[in-house]
């Protein structure tokens, strides 16, 4: 009988998710291990250092005042992009292939943007005056100053992650209730906590359904607008390269696509270590293929056309921008860009790629290091090369700043490995709707 | 006290259907359990009504002046020319009342959903937990012992896999 076989497989759901959070094997213990230890080392410890002896720990200097720091958040920043936004987009236009990943790509926005604020907060030297960002007066009355980028900066950014981890939380409160019946002592009580007294019924789920959907809509604007802030801060200054009308939609693109590639390379990982193999399938790699094929030629456009908008301003500081960015000091990273964000994704045309896993985890890896590339090159590139020749100075991150760049990948990894096993990590009362609802009389529906 | 007949479907359509028997014979409005949300149910149980979108709205209204006054008034309150440019500066200060609209529309559903969909819940409400796996559930609240033999007659024509009594309180 169909019907039993359905009433089968929606127990599954259940059990597989359960399972996910529960049962913790050895693998997982040395992962977080290795991710936890390589955080205290390499983020942690030069973090410290660096506040011990001063920023000039870091290789930024004067003109080069920005440095990895703020490529690596930029690059949070961006990798936070697709997990809401998609999640947002795909929930509005009914994307059923959304319900298996939305909940660790969402997840992936919460974390991205947790380790973007840390990297400003190493960024800016003395993070314990933080609080200077806040909007409130000083003992001398002065407020801070709103026609700043970086005010835009934290407004958008604080407003960002109070909605993304609102979404993600809002989601997953029927998970909780499910998850809930199932664990036993701290478990229990987390989830009796975390889902509120949730039990299901037509009500309930009919508020959910209309305050998920709102949420959606005002987080789709409102990311959209946290990346051209972002990039504000750097357009509009008047630096040559940085001072471009295009900078608002070449960030976003950006973003939309690293994160496009960190959601493909989370989903391999999980689809291959949490048993996750029925719910996450080809389809989803080959749907995020041409997400990803489609992003990497609007990139490729727009860098194309801040290539020609320097060249076509006539004006000898942006020649000098151009010519330094395409053949100076840090050209073979250009190039190296251009090869992992551009020509590489062609191989996306065919679905073969698209659906082979280990070669779209291998291209998704690529483009992300593209595009911290990008990232990087945004701040060294222009701010070594200003008006004054007489002020050239190339910048080298130093080690302090490198072993921060891989502590920070580390800290997400721990993040992440957490959530997993306190989150349903993928959307248990979703999957069930994309299974079919049963039907009486043993015939069934396939939605 | 009032107690409460409970029927365990396992489809969808049979609870939704015996829910709408049990409210053309006069009892309370009926409530559904599922694990999934169930389509249809405002045309058998009535048209419902969320009060959201009005918090949507006035959160998103409150946030606009929240953040225009604040970036114009604290302009104003320490006043610090630049370039001759006008003090209360429209394209900066909008995008300070873009990002609070938002801010303010988000906290705002927020607070909707709980105060509509009464959450978070204090005291214990009728729960059985096969709901939240695969089994479709109908309680309807009875005044009297006849009222929830009668429903559980009902409940039984409709096709129900299990038929619980269950008093208000005890779950």
């Amino acid at each position: 009988m169909q019907t039993e076989v359905r009433q089968a497989r929606f127990a599954d759901v259940n059990d597989d998710v359960v399972r996910s959070l529960v049962v913790t094997g050895r693998n997982y213990y040395i992962a977080l291990g290795i991710a936890g230890f390589v955080t205290l080392t390499c983020f942690f410890f030069p973090w410290f250092y660096q506040l011990y002896y001063g920023i000039g720990a870091a290789g930024m200097n004067s003109p080069t005042v920005w440095g990895t720091y703020l490529a690596s958040f930029i690059f949070w920043i961006g990798l936070s992009h697709s997990g809401t936004l998609l999640s947002c987009v795909l929930h509005l236009t009914n994307s059923e292939w959304r319900k298996a990943m939305y909940r660790s790509a969402e997840a992936m926005t919460f974390f991205s943007l947790f380790v973007a604020i840390t990297m400003v907060m190493v960024h800016i030297g003395r993070p314990w005056f933080i609080h200077w960002a806040a909007p409130y007066p000083n003992q001398m009355g002065l407020w801070p100053n709103f026609r700043s980028p970086l005010m835009f900066d934290v407004m958008a950014i604080m407003t960002y992650l109070t909605g993304s981890g609102i979404f993600i939380y809002m989601g997953a409160i029927p998970d909780f209730a499910a998850v809930r019946d199932r664990t036993t002592g701290w478990r229990h009580h987390l989830y009796v906590l975390l889902s509120l007294g949730w039990r299901g019924t037509d009500k309930e789920w009919h508020r959910l359904g209309w305050a998920y959907t709102f949420l959606a809509v005002l987080i789709i604007p409102l990311a959209v607008s946290v990346h051209s802030i972002v990039s504000w801060d750097f357009a509009l200054s008047i630096v040559p390269g940085l001072h471009q009308t295009i900078f608002a939609p070449y960030f976003v693109v950006g973003a939309i696509y690293s994160g496009t590639a960190g959601i493909v390379t989370v989903m391999f990982v999980l689809r291959k270590y949490m048993n996750f193999e029925h719910y996450i399938t080809k389809l989803h790699f080959d749907n995020l293929g041409k997400l990803l094929l489609l992003l990497s030629l609007l990139w490729t456009y727009i860098n194309m056309l801040e290539l020609f908008t320097g060249w076509f301003s006539g004006t000898s500081t942006e020649y000098e921008q151009l010519k330094y960015k395409l053949t100076g000091f840090y050209a073979p990273l250009y190039w190296e860009m251009i090869l992992f964000c551009a020509v590489a994704p062609l191989l996306l045309i065919s679905r073969k790629f698209r659906t082979s896993f280990v070669p779209m985890l291998i291209l998704s890896i690529a483009i992300n290091i593209g595009m911290y590339t990008e990232r990087f090159l945004i701040v060294a590139t222009t701010l070594s090369r200003q008006y004054l020749p007489g002020s050239w100075r190339v910048y080298v991150p130093s080690l302090v700043e490198i072993s921060i760049l891989v502590g920070s990948l580390a800290l997400f990894v721990t993040l992440f490995l957490l959530f997993v096993k306190i989150f349903p990590s993928i959307s248990i009362y979703e999957i069930k709707e994309t299974m079919g609802v049963p039907k009486k009389h043993g015939e069934h529906h396939d939605t | 006290m009032t107690r409460n007949a409970l029927g365990l479907f396992r489809d969808p359509d049979s609870a939704l259907a015996a829910a709408g028997r049990l409210k053309g014979a006069g009892f309370e409005r009926p409530e559904l359990m599922s694990p999934i949300p169930i389509h249809g149910v405002e045309e058998v149980l009535g048209p419902k009504k969320s009060v959201i979108k009005r918090f949507t709205l006035v959160g998103g209204l409150l946030g606009a002046i929240s953040g225009f006054t604040l970036a114009a008034w604290t302009a104003v309150l320490y006043v610090h020319p630049t370039g001759g440019r006008p003090i209360i500066t429209l394209p900066p200060f909008l995008i300070i009342t873009y990002e609070m609209t938002i801010l303010f529309g988000i906290l705002a559903t927020v607070l909707g959903f709980l105060i509509s969909a009464r959450f978070p819940a204090i005291r214990e409400r009728i729960y059985v937990p096969e709901t939240a796996v695969d089994r479709f559930a109908v309680v309807v609240a009875c005044s009297s012992d006849d009222l929830l033999q009668r429903a559980e007659s009902i409940l039984h024509e409709a096709g129900a896999e299990e038929v619980r009594r269950i008093a208000e309180g005890d779950s």
